[in-house]
């Protein structure tokens, strides 16, 4: 047993400055997920999913709302290594004191399901090298809004804190002696390594698990998660970054329900010190319907199905309106609210819970859900009748609804505008039904309904939604701003990929909402009536690849491609947006869109004629519709 | 006991009682979809699903009718009072009992335990089975009402 010395250095230290976003890495088993910082410290985690409460709220709750802290008892220790281990959730950190070296390896155990274990199991382990080193372990578990401490007891083998019907408890080999809020001081040496093991008991007993037991599960893990990358396209070009953001949007799945939640995190800021602080605990359809599109596309078959079946389930409630943002179990967000008396990341404030973009009107939600529905009929699978129904209700609420404005993918609050970007994702909306409908029965007049508002918002696109001045389309009807969402166009088949009007589209969003560098804008500063500033949204850029890449310019996609790469974080993660000026990540952390459209950025390099392609596939699909036919369809329950 | 009243108000009551759920669901308050639920131990199709549940929930109905018919033996008889209140006894059974437990016999139900390997699809209810949208035990409240008020009124009327 190690006799544990307390200190009190370390807090006082780490309250001084914030650790940068990008300095976090994601640990994570599809139900929830921990951020921990390059100096061990676990300075997030919801139980007992991504939107429950915090247990550790540090991240944007200051010093009073929680840490997990399993690191080098010496400030000087300096990181020199940090990664996860092969195509795995499980992340290692070395630091150097001199010769010697400590690396703490951990992951959250994702497969639980058939066995008696926690639903939430997250392993930590400390080993030396080259001698033995001095560590520090600082558990301080606070619960949810008022950072409550916990009622403690010690158990038979392990640290207990309850609140009620949740409990926490800490386990360790060999046995240490562990107080909430009172840092411990440990030796760890190379012959025997410390094993901490934290188990979460939401309105269940707790299941205690040996750390030995623990450290082989998460060795099983890896195992799965090796497994379940080997399965990946092996001729997906920059493989490597594209498997982390596969396996980032994996860990960021629900896997309970198969909802892919925006992002872990709540408030963290696109403009440090600002107001700009959304909860990104939510699931956008829009982020859901990429994920169809790019787990097909690489092969992964199964997930992209269980997307499109969330989809539709999800939305069950509000048909045929699609909301604009759901929690994990398809329900409405809760009102947004201001957490009092939290500090927020860097002082921004206030820190928000709930989503009051859930009630806007946004017409291109429908446009991505019925284009991964047509990816997936594309791949040769047939739609349920029941999910060809809810589709064809989404497509008659476009037809009936396209001319009304709406608040736009960036989900502005003041008022509502004619988008040409939604028009435009109306405009796929229909044609895509229209494609499916090749394969799938429709009734002639619903069917001359859907052309007929297919071509009306092509023509008023066209003339109220083109600049000639500036030859680009544009962000609303009369207004000359550009909109870097539009980048969006080549894939559509809106017009023809090597027209003018594409290509000058993309040349005038490059060249007016560049942030220097690879990064991009996503609308002009100071149109979204929001004090402050924000940084540039990582997701255009990785559209702009897309774009370049479909209307012929290879190689500029690839420059720009590699320069994006190397904006990651050292763990190939993103946020949602970056600073230009410093390549900070700014913004919820990690971030599904930013992920999903890398990985599309990757696909479109793999292949570059993907429009003309869906064209000839369509073609193909038509000719297999007998085939089709006699299988049985391919898609889940809705 | 009433063997011919349960025979026949027995799938009245089932009927009754899967007609309110499934207006309920297309008037946008639930995503409880028991013939869904049910028919999805059988078959992934979910149209085909949806006929081969409405006959287990129809037997399941006669089940549980036969445990209301054997109570009004029991008490004073078939009331529609009677019967509402075994239905308020009934729908709390299956919220908080029944429901919660389909996760670990349903082959395409996940568990909120589910882990990346999950192949099911179905989304468990959940605690009164709110997952399905916060008016559901509501919903299934009323449903359940009227099945034991149907089933009580009918017996009692013979």
């Amino acid at each position: 047993m190690y006799a544990s010395r307390a200190t009190d250095g370390s807090r006082v230290r780490r309250a001084a400055l914030p650790r940068p976003i990008g300095d976090y890495g994601l640990l994570g088993d599809t139900r929830t997920a921990a951020l921990v910082s390059s100096d061990g410290a676990v300075d997030w985690l919801c139980v007992p999913r991504f939107d429950g409460a915090p247990v550790f709220g540090r991240l944007v709750g200051g010093p009073t709302a929680g840490t997990f802290r399993v690191g080098p008892a010496r400030s000087a220790a300096a990181v020199v290594a940090r990664r996860y281990r092969g195509h795995t959730a499980t992340l290692e950190t070395t630091w150097a004191l001199g010769e010697r070296r400590l690396i703490l390896s951990e992951a959250m155990v994702a497969e639980v399901a058939g066995r008696l274990l926690p639903s939430t199991l997250l392993v930590r382990r400390l080993s030396a090298e080259g001698g033995a080193v001095d560590a520090i372990v600082e558990f301080d578990p606070r619960l949810g809004e008022r950072h409550r401490p916990p009622r403690v007891r010690r158990g038979r083998r392990a640290l207990v804190c309850e609140w009620g019907s949740l409990a926490v408890s800490l386990g360790c080999a060999p046995e240490l002696v562990v107080e909430p809020g009172r840092p411990a001081a440990i030796t760890v040496t190379p012959d025997q390594p410390v094993t901490l093991v934290l188990a979460v008991g939401h309105r269940e007993p707790l299941v205690e698990v040996d750390p030995a037991t623990a450290w082989g599960l998460v060795a099983e893990d890896e195992a799965r998660w090796e497994a379940w990358t080997a399965g990946i396209d092996r001729s997906l070009p920059y493989r490597d970054a594209a498997v982390r953001s596969l396996l980032t949007l994996r860990l960021l799945t629900y896997s309970p329900s198969g909802a892919p939640v925006a992002a872990p995190t709540t408030s963290l800021p696109e403009d440090p010190g600002g107001v700009r602080n959304w909860d990104y605990r939510y699931v956008w359809p829009r982020d859901a319907s990429i994920g169809v599109a790019a787990f097909l596309g690489v092969g992964k078959v199964a997930e992209a199905r269980g997307f499109l079946a969330w989809l539709l389930h999800a939305s069950r409630l509000e048909r045929p309106r699609l909301p604009v943002l759901l929690t994990l179990d398809g329900r409405h967000a809760a009102r947004e609210r201001q957490l009092q008396g939290w500090v927020g990341y860097a002082g921004s404030v206030p820190v928000r819970v709930g989503n009051g973009a859930a009630d806007q009107h946004q017409l291109d939600g429908y446009g991505w859900v019925i284009d991964a529905a047509w990816v997936l009929v594309q791949a040769g699978h047939r739609l349920y009748s029941e999910t060809w129904r809810a589709l064809r209700g989404f497509a008659d609420l476009v037809a009936r609804r396209w001319p009304e404005p709406d608040a736009g993918i960036w989900e502005l609050r003041d008022d509502a505008a004619q988008h040409v970007h939604s028009k435009l994702m109306g405009w796929l909306a229909l044609d895509r039904a229209l494609r499916i409908a090749d394969t799938h029965r429709l009734p002639a007049r619903q069917r001359r309904r859907w052309q007929a508002a297919r071509d009306a918002i092509a023509a008023e696109v066209r003339t109220r939604g083109f600049d000639p001045a500036k030859k680009s389309y544009t962000r609303s009807y009369g207004s000359s701003d550009l909109d870097a969402a539009l980048l969006i166009l080549p894939l559509l088949g809106f017009e023809d990929v090597d027209s003018p009007r594409v290509r000058d589209t993309i040349d005038a969003i490059r060249n007016e909402l560049s942030a220097g560098g690879p990064l991009l804008y996503r609308y002009p500063s100071g149109r979204d009536g929001l004090p402050g500033a924000e940084g540039a949204f990582l997701p255009c850029s990785f559209w702009l690849v897309q774009a370049l890449a479909r209307t012929g310019r290879h190689a500029e996609a690839v420059e720009l491609f590699q320069a994006l790469l190397d904006q990651a974080n050292p763990l190939g993660l993103y946020a949602e947006e970056m600073d230009p000026s410093t390549g900070a990540h700014l913004g919820n952390f990690p971030q599904t869109l930013t992920h999903a459209a890398l990985i599309q950025a990757a696909l479109a390099l793999r292949d570059p004629q993907r429009p003309a392609d869906r064209q000839a596939t369509a073609a193909q699909g038509r000719r297999q519709k007998a085939e089709n036919r006699r299988a049985p369809s391919d898609d889940h329950p809705a | 006991m009433d063997w011919t009243g349960w025979a026949l108000f027995g799938l009245v009551a089932t009927t009754t009682l899967t007609a309110v759920m499934i207006t309920a669901q297309l008037a946008g308050l639930t995503r409880l979809d028991l013939p869904l639920a049910l028919g999805t131990l059988v078959t992934a199709d979910p149209d085909r699903a949806r006929v081969a549940g409405f006959f287990i929930h129809l037997t399941v109905g006669q089940v549980f009718a036969l445990g209301y018919a054997a109570t009004f033996a029991l008490l004073r008889g078939p009331t529609w009072w009677l019967g509402a209140l075994l239905g308020l006894l009934h729908v709390a059974v299956a919220l908080t009992v029944l429901l919660p437990l389909l996760p670990g016999v349903h082959p395409r139900m996940a568990s909120p335990r589910a882990g990346p390997a999950s192949t099911a699809v179905l989304e468990p209810p959940g605690l009164l089975a709110l997952n399905y949208g916060i008016q559901t035990p509501a919903v299934a409240i009323i449903a359940h009402l009227v099945y034991g008020g149907v089933l009580g009124l009918l017996l009692q009327a013979r």
